[in-house]
């Protein structure tokens, strides 16, 4: 109650003073002598006894030892509180002779008074109003692999070299990271480490590492000389590799398998970057041991590059390489014959003749057993099964039933209208209350 | 809306397009129909029926060789919904290759067996006894179907007992749906689809679904059905209209398109286009076909070997395009005369013909 009441009386005369405030400075001259209401204010703050740059100081800085633990980060910046305003102009217009205006005017002087909305537009000084810098937005595209990591976004193509410009390339960075390395004379020194791959998704891929003062001129750097180091891959296709594959470069290894038209590219970020820029649609490939980029990408490359083309299968087997594909019938395309094929009493019993076993060197790889989900032996999953058992063909007849009849319906719709499923979206429910109406 | 809706059913119609050509590829696994021979004897004898010509042997391979074997087309991939698979890839010796290659040819031969050209069924099923004594015993009439292990759709008996006290023989339209709940076919239904009625009928055709539709009337019809020969019928006759032959070249329906031209007098299109194409021999065969199917033919009195002089004197005596016709081969004999000479000064050319041999060949 007590809290209520002092409440009260406190809006009460918050209410008298700024009633009183603007009469004053509204109704009666400043300069006329009046009778002045009694306050009591206290004109003196912490904000006024110092200067501003005392008191920006005291916001932007902090001390040496709290720099090292990171306390600078997210402070306050110095800004010009000033800006985009003039004393003596603001939202009303007033005219303050001796402030915005001369207190003599020819005879007569100038008295206080508001301003007309034309005076006001004349008078209004030019103010340049406050830019805040735009956020720069990246297209969700081509923000890279997460967050705000620089790493899988584009950069685009290398520079020209003499004049020979790198048409329909685009450059990917792989990674680009702060490194600090310490000497004795020198103390700490900062680094930037930055990985780049460009290619022009037709089968011509170069990648290059730089290490560097500043983030962006070592990542041009890096595109410039990724753009020197390009090698050509051969694709099945256009589209996929020429084989499966594995291949090992320090602790990483990398198995790659091709695959069908439309599978997509399923394996690390890195390796679908390399493949985007190589050109390579549908691919799966696992990595195991160290997932170092630097190494991933080595191994990747040195596989492609050690594949073997068609051609050179046939001539190292003399065979004629043959493609049969279940989609077409399992029609026998000759890929590559040698110049003369030995006959079946020239295989030697032991030799490898399966291409899969041939193209990974005799070697297979260990494959996981896949795991039953842990639930699908719980009694609550089999009983959901069984529910869901007579929905099972529930879309076709559906799409059956539409084509046969026009609508979600029994065959004795025509003699019992009821016999016909509800609508569910509100345009059907509309039309059928239509239909009902007429 | 209406636009709406009809986007919809363009959509719809796509999948069920889809969904039916899913079904459609287990047909080309078995033998196009098992029992080829109607399992009635025609009766009308003003009626030629056409089956005894389209089995004779000598036709079927007319059939044959007008279809062409395009191995490309034959084993296209088809747009199925089947997901794709990864190629297989072997090394073969040299008679690894050629037995693949047999077999694969067996398989194409299987592929391109064509649907039986046969007379419509009549549409009158046999009565076997009148007993007017059990009418009204019944209030609906009682089908019993013959399920025993053994039988074909074609000779399972079906009958049927009326409400009037009559048995006969199941019409057609009984059977069918008798056989196909006992003993379905997967992707034949019991009504027939709507694509198979006019205005998604010429939808389709003006697509150039030609395959689709005849590949899914053989599925849904016999080949004796009144609707089978509608529908066939259309097509074959807006393939021949738009000239589109190569639509159904190189699948199971060249055959009876050529046939049932051949039938209705009616080659002069295919004639052209084989003409202008340069395919004179298949031009030639074509002739003899219709020779074979209309031994009244005035053409077909004198027996020429030429396939040229064959195709020459058939338009000048059978043909009803007969100006159109005659320029187009005058066309190609020029064509002909000048390939030969250019061919001969390329041989000159590079030293493989004398002057003398070539004059004493002339």
């Amino acid at each position: 109650m007590a809290n209520w009441i002092f409440h009260s009386s406190k809006l009460i005369t918050n209410c008298i003073k700024s009633t009183s405030i603007a009469s004053n400075a509204v109704t009666v001259g400043l300069l006329s002598p009046q009778a002045l209401s009694l306050q009591s204010t206290r004109n003196t703050s912490f904000y006024m006894k110092r200067p501003a740059a005392q008191l920006w100081k005291s916001v932007t800085s902090v001390s040496n030892a709290g720099k090292r633990r990171g306390r600078a980060k997210g402070l306050a910046r110095t800004r010009d509180l000033n800006q985009g305003q003039k004393i003596g102009h603001g939202k009303v217009g007033m005219l303050f002779p001796g402030l915005n205006a001369p207190i003599v005017q020819g005879e007569f002087t100038v008295r206080q008074r508001r301003l007309t909305e034309q005076e006001q537009q004349s008078s209004a000084p030019k103010i340049q109003p406050l830019i805040k810098p735009k956020r720069f937005k990246i297209h969700p595209l081509r923000r890279g692999w997460s967050g705000g990591q620089p790493g899988g976004r584009t950069i685009g193509p290398p520079d020209p070299v003499d004049g020979d410009t790198f048409d329909g390339f685009e450059s990917w960075i792989l990674y680009a990271k702060p490194i600090s390395v310490m000497t004795s004379t020198m103390g700490r020194s900062k680094r930037v480490r930055s990985m780049v791959i460009t290619g022009n998704r037709k089968g011509l891929a170069g990648f290059a590492t730089v290490t560097g003062r500043e983030f962006k001129p070592s990542l041009n750097l890096a595109k410039n000389r990724a753009g020197l180091r390009l090698m050509y891959i051969e694709r099945y296709n256009d589209h996929t590799v020429l084989h499966d594959f594995f291949s090992q470069f320090g602790k990483t290894k990398v198995f790659v398998q091709q695959k069908q038209k439309g599978y997509g590219l399923k394996c690390h970020r890195v390796i679908r970057t390399c493949c985007e820029a190589i050109g390579i649609k549908d691919l799966h490939a696992k990595v195991e041991g160290s997932t170092n980029i630097l190494t991933i990408v080595k191994a990747f490359f040195a596989g492609l590059l050690r594949q073997k083309t068609f051609e050179e299968m046939a001539n190292e087997k003399k065979l004629h390489l043959v493609e049969m594909r279940k989609e077409n019938n399992y029609f026998p395309t000759v890929v590559a014959s040698p110049p003369v094929a030995r006959t079946s009493k020239e295989i030697p019993r032991n030799e490898i003749l399966d291409f899969k076993q041939y193209v990974m060197n005799g070697k297979v790889a260990l494959e996981k057993k896949r795991r039953d989900s842990p639930f699908s032996k719980l009694p609550s999953w089999q009983f959901h099964l069984r529910k869901q058992e007579r929905l099972r063909n529930q879309d076709d007849v559906v799409i059956r039933l539409r084509a046969e009849y026009g609508d979600v319906c029994s065959f004795h719709a025509e003699k019992y209208p009821e016999a016909r499923a509800p609508k569910w979206s509100k345009h059907g429910k509309k039309k059928e209350e239509e239909a009902v109406e007429t | 809306m209406s636009a709406r809706i009809e986007v919809r059913s363009v959509r719809l119609a796509r999948t069920m397009y889809r969904r039916m050509n899913f079904l459609l590829k287990d047909v080309y696994r078995r033998p196009t129909w098992n029992c080829r021979l109607c399992s009635t004897a025609p009766r009308t004898t003003d009626e030629r029926d056409p089956g005894s010509f389209f089995f004779d042997q000598h036709v079927q391979k007319l059939l044959k060789t007008l279809t062409r074997i395009d191995y490309e087309k034959i084993f296209a991939t088809r747009r199925d919904e089947t997901p794709l698979k990864i190629p297989q890839f072997k090394f073969m010796t040299d008679e690894e290759l050629a037995k693949a290659r047999e077999e694969i040819g067996k398989k194409a031969n299987r592929r391109l067996q064509m649907p039986p050209v046969v007379k419509i069924r009549p549409k009158e099923p046999k009565v076997l006894v009148k007993e007017p004594e059990l009418q009204g015993c019944e209030r609906s009439s009682l089908v019993f179907t013959d399920i025993s292990f053994g039988k074909s759709n074609r000779n399972r008996i079906i009958v049927v007992r009326e409400i009037n006290g009559t048995l006969r023989h199941a019409n057609s339209n009984e059977r069918h749906r008798m056989n196909q709940i006992y003993f379905p076919i997967t992707g034949r239904e019991m009504h027939t689809p709507q694509m198979f009625c006019n205005p998604y009928l010429k939808d389709l055709l003006d697509q150039g679904e030609f395959e689709f539709v005849l590949d899914r009337a053989c599925l849904q019809f016999e080949p004796d059905d009144p609707e089978y020969h509608r529908i066939t019928k259309e097509v074959y006759s807006y393939v021949n209209k738009l000239r589109k032959f190569d639509a159904l070249r190189s699948t199971r329906h060249f055959g009876p398109l050529a046939f049932q031209l051949a039938w209705e007098n009616n080659i002069d299109t295919l004639l052209l286009e084989l003409i202008e194409s340069e395919n004179i021999e298949e031009a030639g065969q074509l002739v003899r076909l219709y020779h074979k199917l209309q031994p009244d033919a005035k053409s077909g009195q004198v027996e020429i070997e030429n396939d040229l002089q064959l195709v020459k004197v058939y338009v000048q005596l059978d043909s009803s395009d007969r100006h159109m016709l005659s320029g187009v081969i005058l066309k190609y004999e020029k064509m002909y005369k000048e390939k030969q000479r250019m061919e001969r000064g390329i041989m000159k050319a590079h030293g493989l013909i004398d002057d003398q041999n070539e004059i004493s060949k002339t």
